[in-house]
Parts: C-alpha cells; structure tokens; sequence
C-alpha cells in the first residue's frame, strides 16, 4: 500500500444520550429529570486508507459511519484514539484539515440557495486562496465532466436535486483536495442521474487518482464504485476487506438459470443442488460452491439436454450485507 | 473552450471575508419583493412611534419636566428608529444552522467562523443601507422637522457610535446564537433578548425616561449601548462630557462581550455535536 492518507486507531466517541419517559405525564417529568447513559457510536475502530483507494463505508442507520466522518472531517471530537488525515489530526487543526479534504453530505448543500452556483464556486476560490490559472484549470476539467455550463447562472433552489449535486460535488473538488469524503452522494437521485455521478467518480479517483470514502445506503454504488468496503455493526468494523472478497467469503451460494429447448425434458441427477423454481422450460438451481462448481453443474446440465440459454446470477453485495446483518454473521468477523 | 468567450473566473479572486459580504449581499438581493415590503415596514414602524410620541406630549401641561422636548422626541424617535433597521440581521440564521447540522458545512471550510459571521452579517448591514435605510431616511427628513446639528465632530462621533453598537449587537446576538449548542432549541432565548432589547436599548424608550434609581443597572447591562448611545449623540442630545463616557462604556461592553464569544466558542467546538444525518 503507497502511504496511508487516513489513519484511524483505536478511535471511539461516546453520546450521552437520555432516556425519556412516555406519555404526557412522563414529558412533563422530562422537563425536570432525565435519566442519562453514555452510548458508544463507535467503538475502538481501526482501519488505514491508502493513498488513492475509493472505500465503501456502509452500516445500518446508527451504525457510526457519520460519526467517523464527523471525525475525519474535524467537526467532531473522539473520546478516546485518534485519527490522522494526511499528517493532520483533524480535529485539532480543523483548519488546516480542511483544505486537504472535499466533502459532500447528499442530504445538504454548500451552495448558495439564492445566488446561482458559480458565485459559490467563486466564493469557494476566495476561502481555498487557490491561484488563479489553477482555479481555471480545476474548474474546467470538473465543468466538462459534470456538464456543469448551462447550471453555472441558475439560482441553485432551481436546479434539479441531480443538477445541484453535481455542483455540489464539483465544489468539493475545486481546490482538488487530497482526500474527499462522500456522505449518501446519491440519495434521492434518479437513475440517470446516480449512473452521470457514478461515473464522474470513478474517473476522479481512476485518473486523478483521488482517495474517496464514500458513505452510503445504496449497495449498487458500492459494487459500482469500491474496491474495498468497511462494514460497520454497533460502532464496530464488521469487515473490512475488498468487495470481490467479501462475496467469496459470504456468498457462497449461486444461482444458476437454464432456458432448456423444450419443456418437459428430465434434468440429469444433480447432487447438493436445489432445484429452486420451475417455469415452463426455465428452471431455476440454486447450489453452494463449497459442494459443486458451476462448471460441473453446466457441463451435467449440457451433457443430458438441449439448452437455449444458461445465466448465473452473480450475488449482489447488497444482498450479501443484508444477509450478514440479519443472521448476525458479523459476531465473527473474518478480516481484521 | 472558446477564446472569444470570457472564462467565467477571468477577474482575481477577492480577499475571503469581503467576498462573503459581497455573496450575503446579493443573497439580499434575490428577493425584490421582500424588500419593498420591508421599507414600507420601516415607514410604518417609524409613523407609529412618532405617533405615539405625539400624542403623549400632546396630553402633557406645558412647563413639565421632560428630558426632551417635543420636537426633540420626535427626532429622537425617528433616529432611533432608523438606527435599529440599520442595524437589522438575521439572528436566527446562525442557531438555525446549529440546529439543522448545516454547520457542518461551515465548519469543513478553512474559515474563521466568528469573522465568516461577522461578514455575512456586514453584508445584510450594507444591503439594508442601500435599499432600506437611505429612502426611509430621505422621506424622514421630508416629512418630519428634524431637529440635527449637523456638526462635524458630532456626526463623526455618532457614526463612531452607531459602529461600536453594532458590534455590541452583533456579539450579543452571536453569543445568543451559540447558546444552541448547549440548548438546541434557543427560540424562547431570542424571544427573551428582543423584549430586553425592545425594554432596555433606547429603541423605543430614551433610557433618559426610567426612573433614576434603575438607570445605573442598565449602564451595567449591554443593551442600552446598541441603539440609545448612537441615537443619542447623533441627534446632540448629549453634552459632550457624556458622549465620551458612554462611547467608552461601549468600547468596554465590546470587549466583554468579545471575550465571553471566544470563550464560548472554544467550549462550543468542544462538545460540537452535529444534529443529524
């Protein structure tokens, strides 16, 4: 790994969080006396992030993900550990962190809501005291990859939520910062528009090899977009490790369909395989590839009847992290 | 790119906090509206007060004892209220940044957040000049009998005046407005600081009008300084030995109030705890 850009040891940050009671005569005794518990948000976290990696940071509402964000981004402060971004620990030099990170939260702005976006961009030049000829030459390359021209003189409150984040995210990246954390980049957003913001940022961090964390619900942008993925659970990492791993590790189950020439031929004896559905002449198998391959099952298959059509399906890393939430598969991580 | 076509950053960039001004400026602008409601609201606030203060002069006996005269309430009424709608901010807007998160935007920017404040705030100040203060001014003088000196030293020293009370109300208000983070919620702090505001400041009652067993507490409150010190000196209802003693105690509440933001602040940063997300 060429140096590590992000650093994070041992960091854990409490809550204190109070305990309400119910009901009008319960609210009433809230206003004098609440009972108060600390709660961990996360919890003794590790992890490094090399220079030009783009890391998934997933875990269910509450898991601490905007927590350590918080953190890396110098507005929050841990109770105990400590993390470095680029030689800084952010929440002692807020500052200075701040001109080596971009940030996007999906969920708010740093635009200007009145003023159309390119009075944001030229304020950001004024507050990043970035020098002219690079300003322009920043701002061009992220204008033709975002196709932010005809969006630069609009107000922003009337630009599409696609529109606007696009000039969001071209914000975060004027003064080219070194590391740029990404906070639900897609939410809300149609198709079209999740696929522009996609593939702007693999090419940010392909060939101008930008470090990205990015934080998100939506599966399908991680399977896009990381290489590597964190797995949060209750403030712990769960998994960390590439993506392509995590589905050997997890996803052990295939699912094969086969569109056979006619409907009713008699399928050959296909031991440790399921037979999951059957629809005309298509079936569906499902097997784990700890008992049999897929090659083996296809070459059975082919070598006893007439096939039209052979697909498998791939797991989904959505599927795979739900999986491993709801049957608590992470009680024993395997990385880390 | 095409050459003929001026790139759209082809100027310099500007120094960081004038650049907020100017963007909260223009941010004024988006709403024209608004802003024609708003001097119609400054004429009608004006038109009230001197109302007022018509009709109590009017019901007293001659040769009573009043700290101004007739015509001298009225140009002090006037200034007053002028005075106060140069000095009008959005006051919320910090708290309710606090309270939504949006500060988290704030603070991932390599900025002074008191002076980003600060001017932002000078650029809503430079707006209401523009478009508010300057025609309610104009039609005052118009329709009211003014009584202003209009002597260099004084107006030199009342626009020191008004400056320094616009410090002072821009600490008090950023100091309220940082209470949200310990409190979350801070409307009834406001609520409670407009009707001290509204009590003690001069905006409405010359200080002059209290009983004098309570005048010393309100030169120990900062409230008296924002809007009564500036109005008072600027409409020379002050000798002078007076103006420089309140000017003085104005410097001095800004220091305090200076201090106790700082420490605030640093203690704010602290325990920042961003809601949401």
């Amino acid at each position: 790994m060429s140096g590590a850009i992000i650093k994070v040891e041992n960091l854990t940050r409490q809550f204190a969080m109070s305990e309400g009671r119910s009901g009008f005569g319960g609210s009433i005794l809230n206003l004098f006396s609440r009972r108060h518990f600390m709660k961990k948000a996360i919890d003794n976290i590790c992890f490094d992030v090399g220079e030009g990696e783009f890391v998934g940071y997933v875990g269910e509402n509450g898991a601490g993900k905007s927590t350590t964000i918080k953190i890396l981004t110098g507005i929050l402060t841990p109770t105990s550990g400590r993390a470095q971004v680029a030689g800084i620990v952010p929440y002692e030099r807020r500052p200075d962190n701040a001109r080596n990170i971009g940030v996007v939260f999906g969920q708010r702005t740093q635009l200007w809501w009145d003023l159309p976006a390119r009075e944001s961009f030229d304020l950001l030049r004024s507050i990043y005291k970035i020098d002219d000829a690079t300003f322009r030459k920043n701002f061009d390359e992220l204008s033709d990859a975002l196709e932010l021209g005809p969006l630069l003189s609009v107000p922003v409150r009337k630009l599409s939520l696609g529109q606007r984040m696009r000039c969001d995210i071209a914000a975060a990246l004027l003064h080219a910062p070194r590391a740029l954390f990404l906070d639900e980049p897609t939410i809300g957003l149609d198709v079209i528009a999740k696929d522009q913001v996609r593939k702007f940022l693999r090419r940010a961090n392909k060939e101008n090899g930008a470090t990205i964390i990015l934080t998100t619900h939506d599966m399908d942008d991680i399977e896009a977009l990381c290489e590597r993925i964190i797995i949060l659970d209750e403030g712990k990492v769960a998994y960390d490790g590439s993506t392509e791993k995590l589905k050997d590790d997890y996803a052990r189950e295939k699912l094969l369909e086969v569109e056979l020439s006619d409907a009713s031929p008699e399928l050959p004896a296909l031991p440790k395989v399921e037979v999951t559905r059957r629809e005309g002449n298509r079936v569906w198998l499902k097997f784990s590839q700890d008992d049999v391959t897929a090659q083996e099952v296809i070459s059975r298959i082919l070598g006893a009847c007439a096939v039209n059509d052979i697909s498998i399906h791939e797991p989904k890393v959505g599927d795979i992290v739900r999986k491993i939430y709801s049957s608590g598969l992470l009680k024993h991580p395997v990385a880390t | 790119m095409n050459a003929a076509i001026a790139h759209p950053f082809a100027g310099r960039a500007k120094p960081v906090y004038l650049n907020f001004a100017l963007k909260t400026f223009q941010s004024q602008a988006a709403y024209k509206f608004e802003y024609f409601v708003g001097v119609f609201n400054g004429l009608l606030y004006v038109f009230i007060f001197t109302s007022l203060w018509s009709a109590i002069y009017s019901g007293l006996q001659s040769g009573s004892d009043t700290p101004f005269t007739r015509a001298g309430i009225i140009t002090y009424a006037v200034f007053a209220m002028i005075c106060r709608i140069s000095m009008t901010m959005e006051d919320t807007e910090i708290s309710s940044r606090i309270r939504s998160g949006d500060i988290a935007m704030d603070m991932t920017k390599p900025v002074n957040f008191f002076l980003m404040n600060l001017s932002q705030t000078v650029g809503v100040t430079m707006f209401h000049w523009f478009t508010r203060v300057t025609p309610i001014l104009l039609a005052c003088f118009l329709a009211f009998d003014l009584e202003v000196s209009l002597e260099p030293a004084r107006m030199a020293a009342a626009v020191c005046a008004w400056a320094m009370g616009y410090f002072v109300f821009f600490l008090l208000n950023f100091a309220f407005a940082l209470l949200a983070f310990w409190f979350v919620e801070t409307f009834s702090f406001q609520l409670t600081k407009y009707a001290l505001i509204n009590l003690l400041s001069g905006a409405i009652i010359p200080v002059d009008f209290f009983p004098s067993r309570l005048r010393p507490f309100m030169e120990m409150l900062p409230f008296q300084y924002i809007f009564y010190t500036p109005t008072a000196v600027f409409t020379g209802h002050l000798a002078w030995p007076e103006t420089v003693r309140l000017m003085s105690l104005q410097a001095v509440w800004i220091a305090i109030l200076g201090l106790l933001c700082s420490v605030m602040w640093r203690s704010a940063q602290r325990k920042l705890v961003v809601q949401g997300g």
